[in-house]
């Protein structure tokens, strides 16, 4: 069985991978960052534009490492990637990936294989098409014409420990609601993952 | 439907979000309320009516085991706690019982406020003393669910004053804690819960719940996206980059008084060195742009006006044409006159520089190479027009020199040769305006005299004629742009304007009316943005026409330099220049 299904470290050791690849490639497909700082990585069965700023991944690496920390106790419900006019700070794009946790009781409980365990291929399968949808995404979404910067928001549960680099925000809803497009999910089968875009519409004048 | 006591205990708390508790989730509901019952709880002891009163035993004993020591109180207090349960009783009014007996309390309160020492407020009084607020309170006391342990520590160790609060003596974690885990209490007050869940929602919060944003700004690539130049929905250069304006007004007029109103002279010039020079009848005058100076030159003649002005390619010398025929060298930093070159009978009225060759063009058609340096200076006659030559100009790598006469011709000359490699009479006036494109060799404009307002176009390898303008008016000048491919013509009557034209597509850019009478002679300054004007009217006047928009002003001493060398021949003294 060892490698065919998953625990609940490597349930959430894929989340927050699954997390870092999106956002390279979201980064990557809304062109918040140039083609020049990207690099191919192939994963999931698929090739992945990664970044090779060096700002960037290590600003990545503090992110996930704070989130598989706050994964481990299932303290975090959601976690947006929010981009952002440069200059106006309008949100104009809105990246949003639910974490639902299943079955609390049995993740306490020593970590008991649930009966409808996946494998990891089948996971990766999931995670392909997600990473799929973003790449296709591009198409209907609007052209971000204007400088475009990023901020990665977490929706955790109010006991949860908070590090000084992170600090309250409101939810950088977009104005207006914006037009809303659903993406896949996966499913570990200890986290329950739905992918969510939004974006702002603009109105034909 | 949330009572004022609510809502101001909800705004007492900082934050919305920490403050709001769900029911369904098993937590402390009344945690908003802390504030406001601590300090109640804190006020009593330190009023300055204090008192120890009898304990209300039916009070006493309901659920609420408070020390009788604490149950003291004031006048106001009793007030402003009958008045918080007069509301709590109305938003409880659901239970008949419970409104009654809250009715019945307060109305009692409410005389007794001016008695201090009647029961009634200490009965209320009592009550209050708990670390709850007296909502929770009321709900507990008429409720049968009513929780039946509350951890009262606070009140053991209170010392207050209505309005100093004095938190020194209340231990808030540990009240906290204890509120917070008293898990079956209930959310009594089910308007306000409701008004802070919309209040929530409104600001698009989950109750329970926060937002963190990692701190840190995301780095930034300073590397230009190239992306966005493949799409072509991106916006197009029409923007204002490429619009420039171009003033109408003049930036500068100077006075040229005595200036000869003959169309066939050539009467200014302007330096490399950003000097200009002026022929006002019978004197020279050399206006230096860069300072402002104006420097007279020596020249000393009672019979000869001055018929044309040439600089050298350089700007240190001037060579001046005179009404006798004469073709003079001058030295302009010394002075002095450095050779005088006779040879034609009769005026000199134009003049052109080929590095070391001085070509005249006289009244009686002929045309004359001199080279300044030897004694025997004429190199060359060229005998191409039967009148009066008033158009001559060198190409820039003098190769070829293009000369326009009164008798309606155009002649290419080749440098080597004394017969003219073609003749044009395609203009039915005087060819006074001739210039060569500094952009294209091959192409020379030339623009006739009234009865011709034409401006032609030529090739001057194939010969061909590229294009013509009609355009109203004499044209006595052309000058082309060295900025923009552009080119400005200076016409007479009626308008005595400057024309404005894009080259090739020869739409007029704009008109500019200069003066009150024909322009004579027009020259551009050395960095190619201004053009100077010379009319009949004895002004002077400088139009900004070919302003340097898109190149910074850090680079604008490396651009005029720039200019200077690719506009003018070569091997010249370098120095920064511009017109203020």
């Amino acid at each position: 069985m060892e490698g065919s299904t998953i625990t609940l470290d490597g349930s959430i050791a894929l989340v927050v991978e699954f997390f870092n690849y999106s956002v390279n490639s979201i980064l990557f497909q809304r062109a918040v960052y140039p083609p020049e700082d990207f690099t191919v990585k192939k994963k999931y069965g698929l090739n992945i534009l990664v970044t090779i700023n060096d700002e960037l991944q290590l600003y990545m690496k503090q992110v996930c490492s704070q989130l598989e920390a706050w994964l481990t106790p299932g303290k975090i419900s959601k976690l947006v990637l929010v981009i952002k006019d440069k200059d106006t700070a309008e949100v104009v794009e809105r990246w949003q990936f639910d974490i639902h946790v299943h079955d609390k009781s049995d993740q306490a409980g020593g970590m008991t294989m649930n009966t409808a365990s996946k494998s990891t291929g089948d996971i990766y399968k999931e995670i392909q098409a997600i990473m799929r949808q973003i790449t296709a995404s591009v198409t209907f979404l609007p052209i971000l014409e204007d400088k475009c910067t990023f901020n990665i928001l977490v929706y955790a549960d109010e006991d949860v420990q908070v590090p000084t680099t992170w600090e309250d925000s409101d939810p950088n809803l977009i104005a207006g609601g914006g037009e809303h497009v659903k993406l896949r999910s996966f499913d570990t089968s200890m986290h329950k993952i739905d992918a969510l875009v939004a974006y702002r519409v603009m109105d034909d004048a | 439907m949330g009572s004022p006591s609510a809502r101001k205990s909800s705004t007492a708390r900082s934050s919305v979000t920490s403050s709001t508790t769900k029911s369904a989730t098993g937590r402390q509901t009344i945690l908003p309320f802390v504030p406001v019952s601590k300090s109640q709880a804190v006020a009593l002891p330190l009023s300055p009516a204090r008192k120890n009163t009898n304990v209300n035993p039916l009070l006493d004993t309901k659920a609420l085991n408070y020390s009788p020591v604490q149950s003291n109180s004031s006048l106001k207090q009793t007030s402003l706690l009958s008045r918080l349960k007069s509301v709590k009783a109305h938003s409880t009014s659901s239970v008949p019982k419970v409104a009654t007996k809250e009715n019945q309390l307060t109305s009692s309160s409410q005389p007794s406020a001016d008695l201090t020492s009647s029961t009634g407020p200490r009965r209320t009084l009592k009550r209050s003393n708990s670390a709850f607020s007296s909502l929770d309170i009321v709900g507990k006391d008429w409720l049968q669910n009513a929780p039946t342990k509350r951890s009262c520590k606070v009140n053991n160790k209170t010392h207050y004053d209505r309005f100093i609060p004095n938190r020194d003596g209340m231990n808030l974690a540990s009240s906290q804690f204890n509120l917070s885990n008293d898990s079956k209490s209930q959310y009594l007050d089910r308007a306000s819960q409701e008004y802070k869940e919309r209040v929530a929602q409104a600001c698009g919060i989950v109750p329970g719940q926060r937002i963190l944003a990692f701190k840190a700004k995301p780095p930034t690539s300073d590397k230009e996206d190239l992306r966005k130049y493949f799409n072509p929905m991106m916006k197009t250069s029409t923007s204002t980059s490429s619009q420039r304006r171009i003033l109408t007004a003049p930036e500068k007029i100077l006075d040229a008084p005595g200036m000869l109103d003959d169309f066939y002279l050539n009467l200014l010039d302007w330096s490399s060195l950003n000097v200009i020079a002026i022929a006002l009848h019978k004197s020279i005058y050399l206006w230096n742009a860069d300072t402002g100076d104006i420097k007279p030159l020596n020249y000393e003649s009672n019979t000869n006006t001055i018929a044309s002005l040439s600089w050298s390619s350089d700007g240190s010398y001037l060579a001046v044409g005179t009404s006798d025929g004469d073709t003079q060298v001058w030295d302009v930093e010394t002075n002095t006159k450095l050779r005088s070159m006779t040879g034609h009978e009769s005026r000199v009225g134009v003049l052109s520089w080929d590095k070391h060759i001085v070509s005249s063009g006289a009244r009686d058609g002929s045309i004359y190479h001199h080279d300044v340096r030897v004694a025997q200076h004429k190199i060359a006659e060229l005998h191409g027009h039967t009148d009066e030559v008033c158009g001559l100009e060198w190409r820039s790598d003098g190769m070829l020199l293009a000369s326009g006469g009164n008798d309606n011709l155009v002649n290419i000359w080749d440098a080597r040769n004394t017969k003219p490699k073609f003749t044009k009479a395609s203009h039915n006036a005087a060819v006074k305006a001739m210039a060569w494109c500094p952009w294209n060799l091959n192409l020379l404009a030339t623009g006739g005299g009234t009865s011709d307002k034409h401006v032609h176009f030529w090739n001057t390898t194939t010969t061909a004629r590229l294009h013509s303008i009609y355009t109203g008016s004499q044209v006595s000048s052309i000058v082309w742009s060295t900025q923009y491919k552009e080119l400005v013509t200076s016409h007479g009557l009626p308008n005595n304007h400057l024309s404005v034209w894009e080259y090739p597509t020869l739409k007029k850019v704009i008109d500019v009316p200069a003066h009150d009478s024909r322009i004579l002679h027009t020259a551009i300054s050395p960095d190619g943005q201004v053009i100077a004007s010379a009319a009949a009217d004895e002004n002077l006047k400088f139009w900004r026409v070919f302003e340097n928009i898109d190149k910074g002003k850090i680079s604008k001493k490396e651009e005029v330099s720039k200019l200077v060398s690719a506009g003018k021949k070569q091997g010249q003294a370098r120095r920064s220049m511009s017109i203020r």
